[in-house]
């Protein structure tokens, strides 16, 4: 595994990129937890500082230093994004690896509600989850109803991809050597189906991070815990960009683009070097 | 067993013609070079290959898996793409005498060429026929890009081609997946030859066929190369369909020829112990000798065994095999061996 | 008298073609019977063009698709009513398949030695990792292998020969009684083919193990068989002891096969008979 990393990090330059930019934003994220000031209070500096070797991404109209307010927000954000994908992958690979090997009706049961799960559209019902439960949304319960609504996508993805493998003949094998149904979605499926995977992390995580820094703008969410989104909200609040204010928004911005590229750049790279066709070129495998 | 006689045809008529040379392939090499993350790997496909294809003949390329025989028609056909390089040596047709070889050809010349002097059965015939038009189609499209002229005139040429070729005229209308395997196979080849080109590659023609049809088909291409005084190179792991076809067959390993010589010939005296161990382990009906498998494995073209690329399983293998590459060497009248054991080809035994 | 190993009476086996409304049906295999004896050992082989129901049929046997009409009985018990985990592991331990493509057999992404390990211990017995190896390596010897040459090896790093041995080796060591090779030589190469056609001669006469050899090839069937079957468009069209049948078949639709078959042509009739290979 480390010498696959270390092999992506010398040759493969759009994993280099990645790597840093992701690297630099988590760095941001652990800065965290050397914050002199709480990410809860208020009125703790001089407001409206533009940037300043003391502040060095200037102060909020609220009193607060940008820069280590901005560690706590995108350490949160960055826990929210890690939790939905976590989630909703383990549910769309349970899904789709079940339905696409088993077949029958327990395939047509299962597409039939993935179905309507990507149906539903995703914004309205967010918001009226938030309004139904008001003060108890923290973003905990945010990402396990994101969890449960991003997994449809994926799992038909994942669903096609095992019923290849179902027809092939080294299933038969694992079959005839003994495997229980469990040991051959794990152990002979998964590994063509982790490249699936990978990819829609990524886009999994830009996703569920942008509809909550959206939600967070539009203050749908618990506002009180620092998060992009929330630092957003605020700014918008306090019409930050009118005022001059222009630091407040253009810091969590600039980091949460950051992200955004980074992840995708570190999605594009391994997924060329996860794909089972590319190892096997690269054991010496397939086809002179 | 019925057979058709495949070699008794007017014999000196086609000496006469195939005195004359149709492809010359000389030392050729054709490596695939891959980089994967500092990794280099360098497979010696083919290792340097000699030989002739006469006009108005039909040479059989034998070989298995690993011999190189699929990458030598992909060097000489120019159908080559990266990794694939071609090393050293060249591959020369007679319609195209300036070049080394066809992959030095221009763009327009390559056009000119194809289906028109060069012309290719493979293996996989649906490759050939788009799956959502009729047939009819596939030969219309020929029509307008290689050959020009009204399309009237070119119907015409089309069914008395199908005449010859004893296909039924309503297969045009068809889709491809209602034809059987064998009858695609057969349009295949009509396709390929509509022009009358004057080499044609078959590449594994009949691997994916059962044995009935392969006879029929088989029978259709050799009779299109009698009419059309073509050239044949027929690449396949078959001995069986080898017997029947060729005039002249070569028997790869490793990538580099080990044995040389006209059909009847080979099979009746074989020199080199590949070709004898192989001959001699095909299992025959009515026959009950035993027969035996060749011990051990075809070489890893990325880490050829050094010297002859037999000797690890050759009962003969010497010092100077492990050593020393043999050279392709004439032991008698169109019969060329590369073995150091074989008398009057270099060896003492 | 005990049952027979496996008996086969009126199967057929009919495909619905898709589409719902679509009433074509395709008829794969028609009225196919035979049987095994359980006490002596057999090869026999199914002869047929692509096409001819031979594949469909062995699915059946493996006990990997159900038949329409007929019985397969398995030892005398049913196999389409074999559901339970009990009687499945039952089947496996008495059944083992051999698959046309070495390369497919096993997942080009796994270790070969881990499925000889798995079937070792889930069906030959090994309590541990060590016992496991033993019987690995004792099963590949019995195919002319050993677990040195395999251990630690992905598919891509052996010939196809090997790899079918490998295969071979796997379904020893489930200790069965019937194997079902489905054109298990068609894409070996030809200088390898023998000594694995040469293989199931050996397992049939030293270890009793009975098999299905489904083919096209007529020469090696005549090498190898006790019995054979022939089919066309999914009915036997002939059947009997190999030898008799390929040497003076009596059906047009077998002569017409034998004929089909493209044989070197030896100039001088015994010595090319006779000759031993160098």
């Amino acid at each position: 595994m480390l010498t696959t990393l270390g092999d992506l990090l010398r040759y493969n330059i759009e994993f280099r990129i990645g790597a840093i930019l992701v690297g630099l934003v988590a760095v941001m994220a652990g800065l965290s937890l050397a914050s002199p000031y709480s990410p809860m209070d208020t009125f703790l500096v001089a407001p409206d500082l533009p940037p300043t070797l003391t502040h060095p991404f200037g102060t909020t109209s609220r009193g607060q230093d940008v820069f280590w307010h901005l560690t706590f927000a995108i350490r949160n954000t960055l826990a929210f994004g890690i939790v939905v994908a976590l989630l909703s992958r383990l549910l769309s690979l349970a899904i789709g690896l079940l339905s696409g090997y088993k077949g029958g009706w327990v395939d047509r049961l299962l597409m039939s509600i993935n179905d309507t799960f990507i149906v539903i559209p995703l914004f309205p019902i967010l918001v009226l989850f938030y309004f139904m439960l008001r003060d108890r949304m923290s973003w905990w319960v945010l990402a396990v109803i994101m969890a449960l609504l991003g997994w449809a996508y994926d799992a038909r993805l994942i669903r096609s991809v095992a019923l290849s493998l179902k027809h092939r003949e080294f299933t038969h094998t694992g079959i005839f050597s003994g495997m229980s149904t469990r040991e051959i979605l794990v152990r002979e499926h998964l590994p063509y189906v982790m490249p699936i995977v990978f990819a829609t992390t990524m886009n999994n995580m830009n996703w569920s991070i942008g509809l909550e820094v959206t939600l967070s703008v539009l203050g749908f969410t618990d506002i009180s815990a620092p998060t992009i989104g929330g630092m957003i909200y605020w700014a918008n609040q306090h019409t930050a960009l009118v005022a001059g204010v222009w630091w407040w928004i253009a810091f969590p911005v600039i980091l949460i683009v950051m992200l955004f590229v980074g992840l995708f750049l570190l999605a594009v790279s391994m997924n060329e070097h996860i794909d089972p066709r590319s190892r096997l070129r690269r054991m010496g495998a397939g086809g002179a | 067993m019925e057979s058709r006689a495949p070699l008794d045809c007017d014999r000196a008529a086609r000496t006469r013609q195939q005195a004359e040379v149709a492809l010359c392939v000389e030392d050729l090499k054709a490596y695939y070079r891959t980089r994967h993350f500092g990794v280099e790997r360098e497979v010696k496909a083919v290792d340097g290959v000699s030989f002739e294809v006469r006009c108005n003949e039909i040479y059989g390329l034998a070989g298995e898996s690993s011999s190189g025989k699929s990458t030598l028609i992909k060097a000489v056909a120019a159908a080559m793409r990266p990794p694939l390089e071609i090393v050293g040596g060249r591959a020369t047709f007679r319609f195209l005498p300036g070049a080394r070889s066809l992959n030095q050809a221009t763009a327009s010349q390559l056009a000119a060429i194809r289906w028109r002097k060069l012309s290719y059965i493979m293996q996989g015939s649906m490759s050939v026929l788009n799956p959502v038009r009729r047939v009819r189609c596939s030969f219309a499209d020929f029509a307008s890009r290689h050959l020009g002229g009204n399309k009237a005139a070119f119907q015409v040429r089309v069914r008395q081609h199908l005449e010859l070729l004893k296909l039924d005229a309503d297969v045009l209308d068809a889709y491809p997946h209602e034809l059987s395997g064998g009858m695609r196979q057969r349009v295949t080849i009509a396709l390929a030859t509509i022009c009358r080109p004057d080499f044609v590659i078959a590449d594994e023609p009949t691997t994916a066929l059962d044995v009935i049809v392969q006879k029929d088909v088989l029978d259709m291409v050799r009779d299109i190369q009698g009419e059309m005084g073509s050239s044949l190179l027929l690449v396949t792991h078959d001995l069986g369909v080898h017997a029947y076809m060729a005039h002249r067959l070569a028997v790869m390993y490793g990538g580099r020829l080990v044995e040389e010589a006209r059909t009847p010939e080979l099979f009746s005296s074989p020199q080199h112990p590949y070709t004898k161990h192989l001959i001699a382990s095909l299992p025959r009906i009515g026959v009950d000798a035993p027969r035996i498998g060749l011990a051990g494995s075809p070489p890893n073209l990325a880490a050829p065994p050094s010297g002859c690329r037999f000797h690890p399983r050759c009962p003969l293998a010497g010092d100077r095999c492990r050593r020393e590459m043999p050279t392709m060497i004439a032991v008698a009248a169109d019969h060329r061996v590369a073995c150091f054991a074989v008398a009057g080809a270099g060896g003492t035994a | 008298m005990t049952a027979p190993l496996i008996e086969l009476s009126h199967v057929s086996k009919t495909f619905g073609a898709a589409g719902g409304f679509s009433r074509r049906r395709v008829r794969a295999v028609s009225d196919v019977g035979f049987a095994l004896p359980a006490d002596v050992a057999e090869i026999l082989t199914i002869v047929g063009r692509s096409g001819s129901g031979k594949t469909t049929l062995a699915r059946m046997i493996l006990g990997m698709e159900s038949p329409t009409a007929g019985e397969i009985r398995l030892l005398g018990k049913d196999v389409a009513q074999m559901h339970g985990a009990r009687d499945r592991k039952a089947f496996i331990a008495t059944v083992q398949p051999i698959f046309q493509n070495p390369f497919e057999a096993f997942n080009p992404l796994r270790r070969l030695d881990e499925y000889l390990f798995l079937t070792a211990r889930r069906f030959g017995g090994a309590a541990d990792r060590r016992q496991a190896q033993a019987g690995a390596d004792a099963a590949l010897r019995q195919v002319g292998l050993s677990l040195a040459e395999v251990a630690g090896r992905y598919p891509h790093e052996l010939s196809g020969g090997q790899l079918q041995r490998t295969a071979i080796a796997r379904a020893l060591l489930a200790r069965p009684k019937l194997l079902v090779a489905d054109e298990p030589v068609s894409m070996v190469d030809a200088s390898l083919r023998m000594s694995i056609v040469n293989l199931f001669m050996t397992l049939r006469d030293e270890l009793a193990i009975s098999i299905i050899y489904i083919t096209h090839d007529l020469a090696t069937a005549y090498h190898i068989s006790n019995r054979i079957i022939i089919l066309r468009e999914g009915r036997v069209v002939e059947s009997g002891d190999a030898r008799t049948v390929l040497v003076r078949p009596q059906h047009p639709y077998s002569r017409q096969l034998k004929e089909a078959v493209l044989v070197p042509r030896f100039p001088g009739p015994s010595s090319s008979e006779s000759e031993s290979p160098a």
